[in-house]
């Protein structure tokens, strides 16, 4: 989950400062390595995620923060560190009912009969940015409330990636507050989650169990070369800010990540329209997927 | 017992509702005319005739999907809709008032927000596909599914339990009429599109758009409908209950017709479509509810 939004109060750099070429050239360096890309309208959202880390390491130029990320012995740990500055999201579990519903009325009763008939009785799904995990956690209770039901006899895991580092923790950790739990019933709350302190919860080992944590760059083609077998991806408003060559590349991946039939999930108003051509567009109510068609496919939906 | 023969008398005793036939004779004849010959006054006449139907242009012309114009005279509202627009909310209104408050079998606002959003889809793929008569589009998708108020009308009882096995099963409605009914919409619909006199293409409509390839003469309309139908039932704009609907609308039978003869089609951006339904779901829901007021139904 990747959000540049207005949620947290952010040092405002002025026009004036705007100007520093540095700034471009940053760009350019989280560009290379995370496909990550602030246009010119945007840039001033890269300078105060830049301005946060500036003050922590001291310095006061765009300039002199450009060399701590390109010269100095430090750079690795820098670059990580402004890529978690970026990448922060707020969300909250249940967030998406729609994806849910139509994984229940509509997919898994399509994947499943076709996984059984080739002797498979494993699930794959991968949550990429999965932020402080809500999403996972929300994917984790669903299947497990599914499994006396819809996948009995199944079994099941997820992984969940994602490139920042501090939310990576936070999802391991897997405590939440009443934000993110907004939308979770009384119900699961008490079969899924343990008291943490008196105001949040923490997820169940049983939750946990089934859900392993992983960072993983998605423009990062040897580790993503690797993923293989998905039978669902979801990958929700991590792309918006990816540049089209980005994009496409995480989409090529994407599809040879996922078994033939599989789905790809993205953000509610994210479209793959002239990023991708070999996913089927399909409708579900309120939402929408992408399809790794199965081979032999000719079209024809439900009418 | 075939219940479909059943309707056939039934639709022509649908005569005896006042307010249909003196609205829909003289509307039916401005139909035909060619635009330089209809009396523009004539048609500010009828709708003032009528003050229900006369408040409802006044507030479509009046909303933001119609381009919002602060008209405040039947005249202005008239001239700012336009005559196929004015002629499209009578029938509707006309449909409208077909099915006494007591007798609706489906939620009447969830109908109509149905109805009147496919008719906004259509109208919009219809211009984004450069479809030559747009305003065709959208009185087509308005009145598609008239055969549910046939169905309603003619069997009630039958059909509220049928319209509940849909809602149970997560099923279409077509398909649980057939299995209930024997029928579907599209037939009943169909006897009341002809009985009323209806041109050949919306006739198409009502009776194919759930079979688009068995349409004769006017596919690419029919098979517009058809993909608008189907947006609006994922988009929440169905019937009012969830049907576990997945469709590839790309590999529809529908689509390679449509693009057969508007190949701007192939270009599309359904996602983005539907996401710009989904933005504009609000103003739909806004209208609907100003024209057709919830409180004149018994909402189930």
């Amino acid at each position: 989950m990747l959000e540049t939004g207005t949620a947290r109060a952010v040092a405002k750099p002025d026009a004036e400062d705007l100007r520093d070429p540095a700034y471009l050239k940053i760009r350019d360096v989280i560009y290379q390595i995370s496909g990550i890309y602030f246009p010119e309208e945007k840039l001033y959202l890269l300078a105060s995620r830049c301005a946060r880390r500036m003050s922590a390491v001291k310095v006061n130029t765009p300039g002199e923060y450009l060399e701590q990320l390109t010269v100095r012995g430090s750079r690795e740990a820098e670059l990580r560190l402004l890529l978690n500055e970026i990448t922060i999201g707020e969300t909250y579990m249940f967030r998406s009912t729609p994806q849910l519903d139509a994984l229940r009325s509509v997919i898994l009763p399509q994947i499943l009969p076709a996984k059984t008939a080739l002797g498979f009785k494993r699930l794959r799904l991968w949550s990429a940015g999965c932020s402080t995990g809500e999403e996972p956690y929300t994917l984790a209770m669903f299947l497990l409330e599914e499994s006396a039901k819809l996948l009995a006899g199944w079994s099941f895991d997820i992984l969940a990636t994602d490139l920042n580092d501090n939310s990576l923790t936070a999802a391991k950790a897997g405590i939440y507050g009443e934000y993110a739990l907004r939308s979770t019933s009384e119900t699961l709350r008490r079969k899924y989650f343990k008291p943490y302190d008196d105001k949040r919860l923490q997820a169940s080992d049983q939750l946990k169990s089934i859900i392993r944590f992983d960072r993983v760059n998605l423009n990062d083609d040897s580790k993503m070369t690797f993923l293989k077998g998905m039978d669902l991806i979801f990958c929700c408003n991590v792309l918006i800010y990816f540049d089209l060559a980005s994009k496409r590349k995480v989409m090529q991946h994407f599809y040879s990540n996922l078994l033939p039939g599989g789905y790809l999930f993205l953000g509610h108003a994210e479209s793959l329209y002239q990023v991708d051509d070999r996913f089927r567009l399909v409708h579900f109510p309120g939402s929408i997927g992408y399809w790794k068609t199965p081979v032999g496919y000719t079209g024809g939906g439900k009418p | 017992m075939n219940l479909l023969d059943d309707i056939r008398p039934k639709i022509k005793a649908l005569e005896a509702i006042p307010t249909v036939p003196a609205i829909v004779q003289p509307l039916a004849s401005i139909l035909q005319l060619p635009a330089d010959q209809v009396d523009v006054e004539r048609v500010v006449e009828l709708v003032s005739y009528d003050s229900t139907i006369a408040a409802q242009c006044l507030r479509m012309s009046n909303s933001p999907l119609f381009g919002r114009r602060n008209t405040e005279t039947v005249r202005g509202a008239v001239l700012a809709l336009g005559l196929k627009r004015v002629e499209a909310i009578l029938l509707g209104c006309c449909l409208n008032r077909i099915v006494p408050p007591d007798k609706w079998a489906l939620d009447a606002v969830a109908f109509w927000r149905h109805s009147l959003a496919c008719a906004l889809v259509s109208r919009k793929m219809a211009t984004l596909i450069r479809y030559p008569d747009p305003e065709k589009a959208y009185l087509a998708g308005l009145l598609h599914d008239m055969g549910i108020l046939v169905n309603t009308l003619a069997c009630t009882e039958e059909y509220r339990k049928c319209i509940q096995a849909a809602r149970d099963g997560h099923v279409a409605l077509h398909r649980a009429e057939q299995e209930h009914l024997g029928f579907t919409h599209c037939q009943s619909g169909k006897m009341l599109a002809e009985h009323w006199n209806f041109s050949v293409d919306v006739m198409e409509v009502v009776e194919f758009h759930h079979e688009v390839v068995a349409a004769p003469a006017s596919r690419p309309l029919v098979s517009m409908i058809h993909l608008s139908d189907l947006l609006c039932r994922l988009r929440d704009l169905g019937y009012g209950y969830y049907e576990a609907l997945g469709v590839d609308l790309a590999g529809e039978r529908a689509w390679a017709a449509l693009v057969e003869h508007y190949p701007a089609l192939a270009k599309m951006d359904l996602a983005r479509l539907t996401i710009d339904i989904d933005g504009a779901m609000d103003d739909i829901a806004a209208v609907v509810d100003a024209v057709f007021k919830p409180q004149q139904f018994a909402v189930r």
